[in-house]
């Protein structure tokens, strides 16, 4: 691949940025990393977003409450609910109303299969970066049943549309529950495989094993969230320190590892899926009678809200401004990525370049939330890279 | 700690450079200060290790209503305390916090390419999600913001 | 008589490129959604490899290029300079309605439009998103009309890639 290479001037002489990607199979979206390097050590590591960036906080002030809850769902493919529910969330607390309790047990339900397809999916993409397509093909082989169940429920695979402002628009009938058990029961065993692999696998572990680490000081210092922060033993979780809608009344347990390096980001997000498939089972068990939707009124009263959800990669964060009218004034998203994004960037100086792609897929980045393409700078030397070659380069290494 | 205990203590530290404070929810505080002592409101709330910066958020009433405002948003368990900091329309500052808080960098970087307001010593000013090509001056999230031209074809 | 050889090698090329389209994959703006379906077809309840379907990383060795998304105006470039990477005969195909027509973001601010107002193309693959199934089937319908007399044209949209 001839791409163009662009030479700066630095204090130490020449260096070269060199542009990678944008495109990968496996990694679905772009960004652009710059990594400075000495030899295979990272000595500096900036980004730059905006591939993906659509101008969305601004499409919220031309289109009605109704009509935005359609536009923040499409925010993330991965975690559409948790963006629709964060909003309704929101727009709920300014009507002052609340979704009746079986609408609340259905939100969760469905936040937490989609937290488990998430988990499934990084687990995937995370062994391919590895090298390790065995567990790529069967974590997404099993996600598969998850899809399936979502399917079930909402009639599609990916935008559930299971929210409305006040409610959820589908109801569980006991032979769905039925089904849904039936499927966790295989995702449970399956799960067991996949704990036992990411402790037990030795040349998985070579991969992961004290790389990567981020200390409890460091993820408090850096602002980490979500099982990033939970992998270096930071108690941070919104269902549990700031319960809402259901999670009130059937909380999941904390789950946190000490280790801080890559092994412990891969054991918390199994073990969570573990924790999401007993909620689930718990809130199909004791899914309380009632309404779906509680009404709500087309102009929101005038005033300022702020909703806070655990999406699959940490805290979602939703400002919303309404003046009165059936349009918001102002609606303010802050995702989970953008503060781990910080923290995997800090957390790259020193490293090597090889561990890049892992601990880059560590934090499970998604742009799209936010708004990958890899430049390496070097001095003396200029290569083209993909970041296929970079994720190659990665394997290589670690296969001497 | 109990949240509301929470708030109050937040309360407590930010008492030297609050101007009014309002509870637009019980588990939330809004403080008022001027952009002038951002740097030691965060500084105080960092230094007794009161929660994490979450978002800062940039707000157009537009100028017949609140004008433009900077929302620092703290949050500790489920307590979430703003700071909020009016600032003019006529060359809005605010200092950065990045000294204290290195992770407010690119909630800075977006504050500045989407409504305009300076930072001022933030470690990289460089645009975060706009492109390249977009024009100075265009700050998508003002009121007042209509269109840029679309790029024409090659 | 060299006539005839032409026509024996491009008849060869076409079954070549029927039976193992190598396929490579550009999200300009997308939500995900349709990049993990395209990425849910390669994996084993699909498998779309044992039809001979290839995703690969280079646009310089891909046949068919799979778009997602509307297009950012800061992906635009990156667009037009894969699209231009490509060795010919290229197909495109957009896969989702933001693809289609920039969907649910067509006004925003940092979005073109669809993938045809940019370069021009071959199959549309409607859906929110489309299902695996769907985005196979759009796929192989691309690919059979190769073989037919009349194969399918690209279009350009309504701007005619001014936009």
């Amino acid at each position: 691949m001839t791409q163009p290479i662009e030479k700066i001037e630095t204090p130490k002489g020449e260096r070269f940025i060199i542009p990678i990607g944008p495109q990968h199979p496996a990694l679905k979206e772009p960004g652009h990393f710059e990594f400075t390097v000495d030899g295979e050590t990272v000595k500096d590591a900036t980004v730059r977003l905006g591939y993906v960036h659509r101008g969305i906080e601004k499409a919220t002030e031309s289109r009605n409450y109704i009509q935005n809850l359609y536009l923040l769902e499409r925010i993330c493919g991965i975690c559409s609910h948790t963006h629709a529910m964060t909003y309704s969330l929101g727009v709920e607390k300014l009507a002052g109303v609340e979704a009746p309790p079986r609408a609340q047990a259905i939100r969760v339900i469905v936040a937490e299969l989609e937290r488990i397809h998430s988990h499934m999916l990084w687990l995937g993409v995370a062994a391919h970066e590895a090298g390790f397509d065995t567990l790529f093909m069967y974590s997404w082989r099993d996600r598969e049943t998850v899809m399936d169940l979502l399917e079930l429920l909402s009639g599609n695979r990916v935008n559930y549309s299971a929210n409305v402002l006040g409610g959820v628009k589908f109801d569980i009938t006991p032979e769905q529950a039925g089904d849904v058990l039936k499927g966790l029961d295989f995702l449970e065993g399956r799960n067991r495989h996949y704990l036992d692999v990411v402790s037990n696998d030795a040349l998985l572990l070579g991969r992961i094993r004290g790389v990567g680490v981020m200390t409890q000081a460091d993820a408090e210092r850096l602002g980490a969230i979500g099982p990033t922060a939970r992998a270096s033993g930071v108690a941070l979780d919104v269902r549990i320190d700031a319960p809402y809608i259901a999670y009130k009344d059937f909380q999941p347990a904390l789950i946190t590892e000490t280790a801080g390096d890559l092994e412990a980001r891969f054991k918390v997000r199994v073990r969570e899926i573990e924790e999401s498939i007993r909620l689930i089972r718990l809130l199909l068990e004791h899914l309380p009678e009632g309404e779906l939707v509680a009404r709500m009124p087309r102009r929101i009263p005038a005033g300022e809200a702020i909703s806070r959800v655990e999406a699959p990669r940490g805290e979602a964060f939703y400002f919303i401004k309404s003046n009165g009218t059936d349009t918001p004034a102002r609606v303010k998203v802050r995702t989970p990525t953008i503060f781990n994004m910080a923290t995997v960037l800090s957390l790259a100086k020193g490293l090597q370049l090889a561990d890049m792609p892992m601990i880059l897929v560590g934090i499970d980045p998604c742009f799209s939330c936010n708004d990958r393409m890899v430049t390496v700078r070097e001095a003396e030397r200029a290569e083209t890279w993909t970041w296929n070659e970079l994720r190659e380069h990665g394997i290589k290494v670690y296969q001497r | 700690m109990t949240t509301q205990e929470r708030l109050q203590q937040a309360a407590e530290l930010l008492a030297p450079w609050t101007k009014s404070t309002a509870t637009p929810e019980d588990v939330r505080l809004d403080v008022v200060i001027d952009a002038a002592d951002l740097g030691a409101a965060v500084a105080a709330l960092h230094g007794a290790r009161w929660g994490y910066l979450t978002a800062i958020t940039g707000l157009d009433d537009g100028p017949d209503a609140g004008g433009l405002q900077a929302l620092y948003h703290f949050i500790g368990g489920a307590a979430v305390v703003t700071l909020r900091v009016s600032l003019p329309y006529d060359n809005p500052t605010v200092p950065s916090v990045c000294g204290v808080l290195a992770s407010a960098s690119f909630f800075e970087r977006e504050l500045a390419e989407m409504f305009g307001v300076t930072v001022v010593d933030t470690p990289n000013p460089d645009r975060l999600f706009l492109p390249e090509d977009w024009p100075d001056g265009a700050y998508p999230l003002r009121k007042d913001y209509t269109d840029v031209p679309a790029p024409q074809a090659d | 008589m060299s006539n005839l050889v032409d026509q024996i090698t491009a008849g060869l090329k076409t079954w070549a490129r029927v039976n193992s389209p190598w396929v490579i994959h550009f999200n300009s703006g997308s939500c995900n959604g349709c990049d993990i379906e395209i990425l849910a077809t390669l994996t084993p309840r699909y498998d779309l490899e044992r039809f001979g379907v290839k995703l690969q990383g280079s646009p310089r060795h891909a046949d068919v290029l799979v778009c997602t998304g509307p297009v950012t105006r800061q992906a635009r470039e990156r667009l037009i300079r894969i699209y231009e990477q490509m060795p010919e005969p290229k197909f495109v195909v957009a896969v989702g309605s933001c693809a289609v027509s920039g969907g649910v973001f067509e006004g925003c601010y940092n979005v073109m439009g669809g993938i045809d107002r940019v370069i021009p193309v071959h199959a549309f693959i409607p859906g929110c998103p489309p299902r695996p199934e769907a985005i196979i089937d759009g796929v192989v319908k691309l690919l059979s009309s190769l073989q037919s007399p009349a194969p399918v044209q690209p279009i350009m949209g309504p701007d005619g890639g001014k936009a």
